[in-house]
């Protein structure tokens, strides 16, 4: 009798300590995995450390709301629009102005290139031609698609936006995008010190960081101002036609004309890159037909060399 | 008991306990180790830039050895559970091996998974933001759930020689038999017991097959659900999966040298389960021949626009040399020559094992860094170094890195358990 | 052979490019056009006005005048505009070549108004010292632009613009023949030019064709732009709402659940999947790390 009670005592205990050992090794856990996160958050703002819990998780609340709005907001986009982008290679002269206004305007590195102008040539006997290559703002981006944690997504207007302060570097999505359209901050990036402070803001994503990508946003900062952007304000050859899907007409970043959106692309013959891979770009090119400016010979050079490495 | 199960008890558990030889050699890997762990504090530190990664070949050999990481470690799931619940009892005294070497490989892919990560800090953000459309996350999940697995199917038939350890190894310093204490369960080999640990490893053998074809399916996917040439395949999970037994056996066949010659198990692991295990090595490289044939020959057939080019930088181009010595020295030769008996000898076997294995690394690297050298639009406008990649020495020790502690937890484990299934072997001995 | 093709296709190529080139020389004006003056006084504000839009529309190619950084790979090349071979030219010519441009130079007819053209003029005469504005073509009276009245009716079914202007005229209020009116729809980054410029009758109307396609909103709204330009009364604008689009819903592109989508719109189909495999497999899992508590309990009391 006594045996059999202390038996069920014991037991009970045994279940006991058990949970216990269950929860408090589960919630230790879990409070570690918090704890980090939360101070990782916290370090990354760069907010003065408090001593007292009570004020640093005020400060830290107060922080998250400011910081969630300029993420919310970037990350859901702008209602009712379906930005496009229509390139017209037969003005493309190679000026590369588009290049260095985006460097400047994302405080890129020399090498990195939201907006690459290369020279494309198809093969031996059709012509060399240079081709302003931004993301592609895919309707079915393959780069979104494997994204381990949400850092890469995209937004109801159609921008493919990166979010530096998620991004945890695994370049997955270089690897999946056909277009070479991302690139990643091996080092140190270019103005690290001078931003430092800078609130961290995703339609723009300045700061950038080491360890995370970047890539073309549609100068989706410039979109909320009602702004063309950045590279298309600086073209000065008129290559550039950006507009609304949903109002069907677009606009010359250089001579601010403004047109149909069918139309435009209906009259040249419009097409888009890599259509057979299913990517549904949201950049449409106007073939390169009468060009004013004939490919420099240097770069025609290039574009044989590419045309002999696939054809060999 | 008898004399002769007396004897094997006794044989078996000599080489546990940590002498002379095992702390030099460990003091070597763990000295290795720490320079290596350098170059990855400077890593951290610097960023990502000091290895030969870009933004056109962004994945290089952390990728690759993470990809042959989790294919060696399929091996516990071929030795156990296939050869296993198919009755082919020659192979069941290997068990022990191929789990340790599967533990070990599976647990440390994670850590190669995470010196390739631009943000280590962020490695949580999986758990927490963790997108479920993403083969990153089905990754993390199978390699977690493997290693799990490999870990339970590793411990639960060892539990009666933890037990017999626990009762035999009384010289053993108090923590090791404290450890044995607690890891044998009170096992006192009663019936329930042993039902129990029956129904456990069953279960377990059933379940590893489909969780260790989907470790190595979910990551070709890595590569498949891209559109590369070169990665956008619908064999890739199949052709990873029978690469990884190619490189698995490999693996368990130098681990079976090594251990014979240094824990003198020349009774236990006999010449003849090397000719065994060596006509199982032909039997997985012709599975993954036919593959290779699939893989190859059908583009080579259509020579579409961008495979073409893929193609070439193999066959003819930058890595033509490379790709014809893992082809034919780490595939087709072993093949041909294990063919012969003579050369499934234990030394033989060894020198073809290595082959194989160094061919099967570089396999993963031929697999990984070709196609991302050229991509469907020209490189152009960045530095030459963008072009060409060219692992840096950092980077190379960052990869030693985790075959050191490869080495280490496979040399503790041994050390500390019996590397032959005690029971097993007795059964073997009494037929 | 073939060298004898290069040579040709060499030969022909700078051929065309002395016609090109030598029709720069010649950009013909008409005379009408040539002899227009402008109805501004070029004072500083008009300057320091034309000198933005110059900096903005012009400056890429043109560079700024008198410092020479014109972009001399174009062809044409786009001349520093404070050379003498431009500053020779009247008023009325430089305002006709900003209008309708010509090869790579675009026409600015639709992308600035009349005033902002005849701002630049005055910024580009800044750079003649001899320069001597000719007398006004008129004053731009206030009282007189304010007298003007614009009167549109909206044709949804035939998707007819009609506009009715009227000003006062001597003694009354009639409608104006000669005014120049342009219709646009109002756009996000820009003003839509619909059907082409058009100009008065003796009645004061203008019809202009409206297209049957052009996406309003939910219910078909547009904004709708008039501007009116008259000789003798000025520049003025008025903006009108109307029903003339066709109605279009907008939905957000990322309703849908799909692969691309965040985490939380993953497919279902993908979510179900996943947790009923993973959730089956470590069921299992912890049943028999579970069982090994069940040997340590039988090991100790082997009665159980």
């Amino acid at each position: 009798m006594g045996n059999i009670r202390t038996g069920l005592k014991n037991a009970s205990r045994r279940k006991f300590l058990q949970q216990l050992a269950l929860w408090g090794g589960g919630s230790v856990l879990a409070g570690g995995a918090i704890a980090s996160a939360l101070h990782y958050e916290h370090k990354k703002k760069g907010v003065p450390h408090i001593k007292e819990i009570a004020e640093h998780t005020h400060q830290l609340k107060v922080n998250k709301e400011a910081l969630s709005e300029l993420q919310r907001r970037g990350r859901e986009g702008i209602p009712g629009k379906r930005w496009i982008w229509v390139i017209d290679l037969a003005k493309c002269k190679n000026a590369q102005r588009c290049m260095s206004a985006c460097q400047q305007a994302h405080h890129l590195r020399p090498e990195q290139s939201h907006m690459n102008v290369l020279v494309m040539q198809a093969s031996e006997h059709t012509p060399a031609y240079y081709m302003p290559k931004p993301c592609q703002h895919c309707d079915n981006p393959p780069c979104v698609s494997v994204c381990p944690v949400d850092a890469t997504f995209k937004r109801q207007d159609g921008v493919v936006l990166i979010d530096n302060q998620r991004c945890i570097g695994c370049r997955f999505c270089i690897a999946a995008c056909p277009y070479n359209a991302r690139m990643f901050n091996w080092i140190e990036p270019l103005y690290a010190k001078e931003d430092a402070n800078m609130e961290y803001n995703v339609e723009l994503n300045l700061p950038q960081r080491k360890g995370t990508i970047t890539k073309c946003l549609m100068s989706a900062d410039r979109l909320r101002e009602g702004k063309l952007p950045y590279c298309v304000s600086a073209c000065p050859n008129g290559v550039y036609w950006f507009g609304d899907e949903n109002e069907d007409v677009v606009t010359n970043g250089t001579t601010h004309e403004t047109m149909r959106l069918s139309e435009l692309l209906e009259k040249n013959g419009a097409y888009q890159l890599m259509p057979e891979l299913g990517t549904k770009p949201r950049v449409y090119y106007l073939p390169p037909k009468g060009r004013s400016v004939p490919v420099k010979e240097e770069d025609k050079e290039k574009a044989i060399e590419y045309v002999h490495h696939f054809e060999s | 008991m008898n004399v002769a199960n007396e004897k094997v008890i006794n044989d078996l558990l000599r080489p546990i306990g940590y002498g002379k030889g095992f702390l030099i050699w460990m003091s070597f890997l763990t000295a290795a180790l720490v320079a290596c762990l350098y170059a990855y504090v400077i890593q951290l530190k610097v960023g990502l830039g000091v290895t030969g990664l870009r933004d056109y070949v962004s994945w290089g050999i952390y990728i690759a050895n993470f990809v042959f990481f989790v294919a060696t470690s399929l091996i516990g799931m071929l030795i156990s559970a296939v050869l296993g619940l198919t009755q082919i009892k020659w192979a069941s005294p290997l068990a022990r091996i191929a789990e340790i070497i599967s533990l070990a490989f599976a647990a440390v892919a994670g850590l190669v998974i995470i010196s390739d990560m631009g943000r280590p800090d962020r490695f949580l953000y999986l758990f927490f933001y963790g997108r479920i459309q993403s083969p990153i996350i089905w990754d993390v999940t199978v390699v977690t759930t493997y290693v799990v697995i490999s870990t339970l199917l590793l411990y639960l038939p060892m539990i009666p020689d933890i037990a017999l350890c626990r009762d035999r190894l009384t010289h053993v310093p108090k923590w090791q038999r404290k450890l044995y204490e607690i890891l044998s369960v009170n096992w006192q080999n009663s019936e329930n017991q042993q039902r129990i640990i029956r129904q456990g490893v069953k279960t377990l053998l059933i379940l590893i097959i489909p969780v260790a074809l989907a470790i190595h399916t979910v990551t070709s996917w890595l590569f498949a659900v891209t559109h590369r040439p070169g990665w956008d395949s619908t064999i890739f999970g199949p052709y990873f999966v029978t690469g990884a037994f190619v490189s698995g056996t490999a693996a368990v066949i130098i681990a079976m040298y090594v251990f014979r010659k240094i824990y003198h198990l020349e009774q236990y692991i006999t010449v003849d389960l090397f000719d065994k295990i060596g006509k199982l090595l032909v039997l997985v490289s012709l599975v993954y021949l036919y593959f290779n044939i699939n893989e190859y020959l059908v583009p080579v057939y259509k020579l579409k626009h961008a495979d073409a080019a893929h193609l070439h930088e193999l066959f003819q181009g930058r890595f033509a040399v490379l790709y014809w010595s893992v082809q034919l020295g780490g595939l087709l030769l072993p093949i041909i020559l294990l063919l012969f008996k003579p050369m499934r000898k234990p030394l033989p076997l060894l020198i073809v094992a290595i082959f194989v294995i160094i061919g099967a690394w570089f396999k993963r690297y031929l697999i990984v860094i070709p196609t991302m050298q050229h991509p469907f639009l020209p490189i152009q406008n960045v530095p030459i170094e963008y072009q060409i990649y060219k692992p840096t020495l950092i980077e190379i020790a960052i990869t030693i890195a985790p075959i050191i502690l490869v080495l280490m937890i496979i040399t503790v484990l041994s050390k500390t358990f019996p590397v032959l299934p005690i029971q097993e072997v007795e059964s073997h001995e009494d037929n | 052979m073939r060298i004898i093709e290069r040579k040709r296709v060499i030969l022909f190529s700078t051929l065309l490019l002395f016609a090109i080139a030598g029709r720069a020389e010649e950009w013909q004006v008409p005379a009408d056009k040539e002899k227009r003056t402008s109805p501004y006084l070029f004072d500083e504000q008009m300057r320091k006005k034309g000198e933005d839009i110059f900096k903005r529309s012009c400056a890429s190619c043109h560079g700024m005048p008198g410092q020479g950084n014109n972009i001399r790979s174009l062809v044409p090349i786009p001349p520093d505009l404070a050379e003498k071979k431009v500053q020779q030219q009247s008023d009325g010519a430089i305002f006709y070549k900003i209008t309708v441009g010509r090869g790579a130079m675009p026409s600015f007819k639709n992308s600035l108004t009349e005033q902002e053209r005849w701002q630049v003029v005055a910024f580009l005469r800044s750079f003649n010292k001899d320069y001597v504005q000719p007398p006004l073509a008129r004053l731009v009276d206030s009282a007189k632009l304010r007298s003007v009245k614009v009167i549109p009716t909206f044709d949804t079914v035939q998707h007819k613009v009609v506009v009715l202007i009227k000003a006062f005229q001597k003694t009354d209020t009639l409608p104006l023949s000669e005014a120049e009116v342009s219709l646009f729809v109002q756009r996000y980054f820009g003003n839509l030019p619909i059907d082409s410029v058009r100009t008065t009758s003796q009645n004061g109307l203008v019809t202009f064709n409206f297209p049957t396609n052009l996406p309003g909103d939910s219910v078909g709204n547009v904004q709708l732009i008039v501007k009116v330009n008259h000789e003798m009364f000025g520049e003025l604008e008025k903006t009108y709402t109307a029903k003339l689009g066709v109605p279009t819903i907008k939905p957000p592109l990322t309703e849908k659940n799909a692969m691309w989508n965040v985490g939380k719109k993953a497919p279902r189909w993908l979510i179900i999947s996943y947790l009923l495999v993973v959730g089956t497999i470590w069921f299992f899992l912890i049943r028999i790390i579970l069982s090994i508590r069940k040997i340590k309990q039988t090991g100790k009391n082997p009665k159980l």
